[in-house]
């Protein structure tokens, strides 16, 4: 005869560390290698080398005045527009170093669309607001117009909103509404990144959630990068995580393993509201 | 976990600390239930025998107040990283001990039964095992008050020698009932003691594992190095 003594199972199952998972990992859309930017003699980044994934978002977070901003004017090379201002380093995209000085501004930034903090519609109708950036870039028939304008306006889930007022004032929309306008405009010239300076800043919560929800949809066909204060939006809507400090790049990592289990100590302290 | 600067938010340390301290109680509490409940059968002490059970109340309305804080904590400050990670561990670290108090009185309500084995079975392995058991305890609520996770790691690996000595005290046990079928009730009491000694060493490593996470924010493997699982079968003489 034998008796069986019980065997307990082991305590604890071990979940795959903090990550979400395993996908294979998205091709790098933009690499940013070694990059300093200045303003003038103030050196605002110094030495930022971070890769944005293909069809993914990127979330950049820190303190006011860290570079995060900073750093999302130099990806469409905005900060051109300013005297004054400069950057060392590269910007790979599409084999190219978008930073050369032979870069067609005007292509670049059809391709590496922006979105502000504060909604920016022109002051002409709905239509025209989608229309305008179309028709700076391409010729297209009216009929063709028509639908490139729905699309947009239907990807930013604005169309049933809109559909009947679209000769109508893009001004007299609501804050949410002209935020997802703006967007719309971006997506509207087909683009392959599209960058967001703290997109839902200015916007009440049910907009923001219409952002987000917006952004998570994007992302199946663009490359996000989002710059963002709210710690929770970060959270929600990223794939990877950058944390600035001081003008330096001090963590990147996947969103579950930043807010959960942060390397360095200055994330840690930032994220968790230990900040000086 | 208590190592970390101070929160913008005064507010926000205060809750964590008091959290904290509500698991710190119920450790202490749980490790007297402990101590009691083993003087209780192994001296035959029936005043001590008393004491596991009247601290059962106290017990569970920490690890209700606990469960509130940190509800509370989660639904109103959004914690992050440590944080995060030291109020999921103590939501199940004071699982874990209110379930060690439950263990330790259930010990001492058995202390009564066992007593007229007088003698004939001698106490030395359970002695033993309640020796390590209470040791793993001790420096388990201690890395969990010190936020050490060096201690809480060598919890973790002690836990073998107790699942040893369960399994010793379990053939022993069974080769007395088989001797003399009268000895069968006070044996089965007795087995009972020694099995929830075991479970309280159980439950203190899954703190050292939750302590050991919480303090670094990565997971003890899967599977604890144990020296008993090869040897559980217990063949009968012939």
């Amino acid at each position: 005869m034998s008796i069986e003594v019980p065997v307990k199972t082991a305590g604890m199952t071990q979940p795959d560390s903090a990550a979400a998972p395993k996908e294979a990992p998205h091709p790098v859309a933009m690499q940013v290698k070694g990059l300093n930017f200045y303003y003038g003699t103030s050196h605002a980044l110094h030495d930022i080398s971070l890769d944005f994934p293909e069809r993914s978002v990127t979330g950049m977070i820190g303190p006011s005045g860290c570079g995060k901003s900073t750093l999302l004017r130099v990806l469409n090379r905005m900060y051109d527009l300013y005297p004054g201002q400069r950057a060392t380093g590269e910007v790979i995209f599409d084999k190219q170093n978008i930073l050369n000085s032979g870069v067609d501004l005007n292509v670049l930034r059809s391709r590496i669309g922006m979105v502000f903090q504060k909604p920016t519609p022109f002051p002409m109708s709905i239509y025209d607001n989608i229309a305008f950036g179309i028709r700076l870039h391409e010729r297209v028939s009216r009929s063709e117009m028509d639908g490139r304008v729905e699309d947009a306006l239907r990807r930013v889930a604005l169309w049933p909103e809109v559909q009947d007022r679209l000769s109508a004032s893009a001004t007299a929309l609501s804050g949410g509404q002209q935020q997802r306008l703006c967007i719309a405009r971006t997506i509207a010239v087909r683009p392959e990144v599209i960058l967001l300076d703290e997109p839902t800043s200015a916007l009440d919560p049910v907009s923001t959630a219409r952002i987000e929800e917006l952004l998570d949809e994007l992302k199946t066909e663009f490359t996000i990068a989002i710059v963002t204060h709210n710690m929770q939006q970060a959270a929600r809507c990223a794939d990877q995580v950058a944390f600035f400090y001081m003008g330096r790049l001090i963590e990147v990592d996947s969103t579950a393993r930043m807010f959960t289990t942060p390397r360095e100590q200055q994330t840690q302290d930032y994220i968790t509201g230990r900040f000086g | 976990m208590g190592n970390e600067p101070a929160h913008t938010i005064t507010r926000y340390d205060q809750e964590l600390d008091r959290l904290r301290g509500i698991v710190a109680r119920m450790g202490g509490l749980v490790e007297r239930q402990t101590a009691q409940a083993i003087t209780a059968v192994v001296n035959q002490n029936e005043e001590a025998a008393l004491e596991p059970p009247e601290l059962d109340p106290e017990v569970d309305a920490l690890e209700r107040e606990a469960e509130m804080l940190a509800i509370r904590i989660l639904a109103l400050r959004a914690p992050m990283a440590v944080d995060l990670r030291v109020i999921v561990a103590v939501l199940k670290m004071s699982g874990d001990l209110e379930r060690i108090g439950d263990y330790a009185s259930s010990i001492a309500r058995r202390a009564g039964k066992v007593e007229v084995l007088d003698g004939a079975i001698s106490f030395s392995a359970l002695r033993a095992m309640a020796r390590l058991v209470q040791e793993n305890l001790h420096m388990a609520v201690e890395s969990m008050v010190e936020n050490d996770a060096e201690r809480a790691q060598e919890v973790w690996k002690a836990d073998t020698a107790v699942d040893e000595l369960y399994t010793t005290m379990f053939r022993e046990l069974v080769t007395y009932m088989m001797e003399d079928p009268r000895k069968i009730g006070p044996c089965i009491h007795l087995l009972f003691v020694a099995k929830n000694l075991e479970r309280i060493g159980d439950h203190a490593t899954n703190i050292a594992e939750r302590v050991y996470y919480a303090v670094t924010g990565e997971m003890l493997p899967s599977v604890r190095p144990r020296g008993g699982a090869a040897r559980t079968n217990i063949e009968q003489p012939e």
